[in-house]
This record gives C-alpha cells, structure tokens and sequence, in this order.
C-alpha cells in the first residue's frame, strides 16, 4: 500500500474535498515547532452528515484499509466514522487515524475553538489544535509515550512564549 | 615550540542547550526559526530518512 509517507499529500486530499478536520497529535506538534517524529497523522473529524460523505470521498481516493490485524482488507464505513472511536487506516500516503472524540470526548465542534490555522505549504491552511490543549490532552492520557513527549511540547511552549 | 596565537572561539556552555529535564532546546529553536510548512517537510524528510534506514522504503 504506502510507498512514500506524505502528510501533505493526505492533507491536500482532504483539502480538496472541503473536509472539516483538525491536525491533533504529532503533526499538530511539529507544525508548531516541536521537534519530535511521528509516523502517523491524526486527525479529528466532524462527524456531521455532509462532512461524512466528503470523507469518504477522500478515502477513497487515498485507497484507505484498516491497518489493524486482521481487518487489512476492511475499508472504513459511514458508520465507522460516525463512531466517537479511533480509525486506524492505511492509505497510499502512509498512515492516518481518524478520530471521532480524543481526550474526555471532546469532537471536532468542541475543539474548534482550540486550534490555530497555520500554512502548511502550497496554498494549504489547516486547522490545527494549539500546543496548549495538546499538552493538556498528553497530560490527562499519561501514557508513557505522552509523558515522554510532554517534556518537548512543554519547553517548546515555553520558548514561543519569549519569541512572542 | 611555536605559541599558539589564534584561538578558536569559546563554545557556548553546554548548560544553554538543555532545559533541567533534559530536553534539547537547540533543536526547539531550530523548529521554530522555520515556517510551519518547512517544519513538516523536516518531520517528511525525517520519516523517510528513518524508513529508508530501516530498510522499509526506497
């Protein structure tokens, strides 16, 4: 399936088809200056109707399949991702998690208001969830992998604070 | 023996580099000297230069 990862690909698909999404987790750290490396790109989506039947247009086109064991076949359904739940797909431009709710169910409507839209190159603006509800978010999982990243984004904040 | 008399300029103290938890704060601002859409051509190039080592892509 994926042969080259291309967040930027992905996002211009979506972009094309006028989906209403959120750039959460890594990405969202890196587009805002965190030096960390990730392999997927997660995005909430609004799980309205209309905004539904364009995602799926756009996976479509990305040939996504779900890249969990087993169901690698499996391509996500209008009812998948209407779901509050995790999508974890594969697409032609490497991997992407759609999510319906991250952190204490909070969607696409609820998180707007938190994000920062950033150029992220050929005419592209995305939304993007700002670097202070991703750490609250990474605070209140307390995953390991949270907790190891935590300290980045902290200090990454912090150091746009004395630039600003 | 010839005395040496140009002098390599002082390194900065290691101590600016890294934050009390350790993080790298020189590899921070290097991200944030960048636009955000060279920062994800540097996590893109980064992916497939840590795919390619480990012998996923070509």
């Amino acid at each position: 399936m994926a042969t080259k990862t291309d967040f930027l690909a992905i996002l211009q698909t979506m972009a094309g088809r006028d989906v209403d999404y959120i750039v959460v987790g890594g990405v969202a750290a890196v587009l805002q200056g965190a030096p960390v490396a990730t392999f997927d790109l997660d995005l909430v989506h609004s799980r309205e109707p209309e905004n539904l039947n364009r995602l799926l247009a756009a996976l479509d086109f990305l040939e996504a399949r779900y890249r969990t064991p087993g169901a690698e076949t499996a391509r996500p359904t209008y009812s998948h991702l209407v779901s509050p739940g995790h999508q974890l797909l594969m697409t032609r431009w490497g991997p992407l998690d759609l999510l319906g709710t991250i952190g204490e169910a909070q969607g696409y409507s609820e998180l707007l208001d938190r994000t920062v839209t950033l150029d992220a190159g050929q005419d592209l603006s995305v939304q993007v969830l700002d670097l202070s509800t991703l750490i609250q978010l990474k605070e209140q999982l307390a995953h390991d992998k949270d907790r190891a990243v935590l300290a980045i984004l902290r200090r990454t904040l912090e150091e746009k604070g004395k630039g600003s | 023996m010839a005395e040496k008399t140009e002098s390599s300029p002082p390194l900065p103290a290691l101590s600016t580099a890294y934050s009390e938890d350790g993080v790298d704060l020189t590899l921070i601002r290097w991200m944030l000297s960048l636009t955000p859409a060279e920062r994800l051509e540097v996590l893109q190039n980064t992916v497939a230069s840590i795919l390619r080592l480990r012998g996923d892509q070509n």
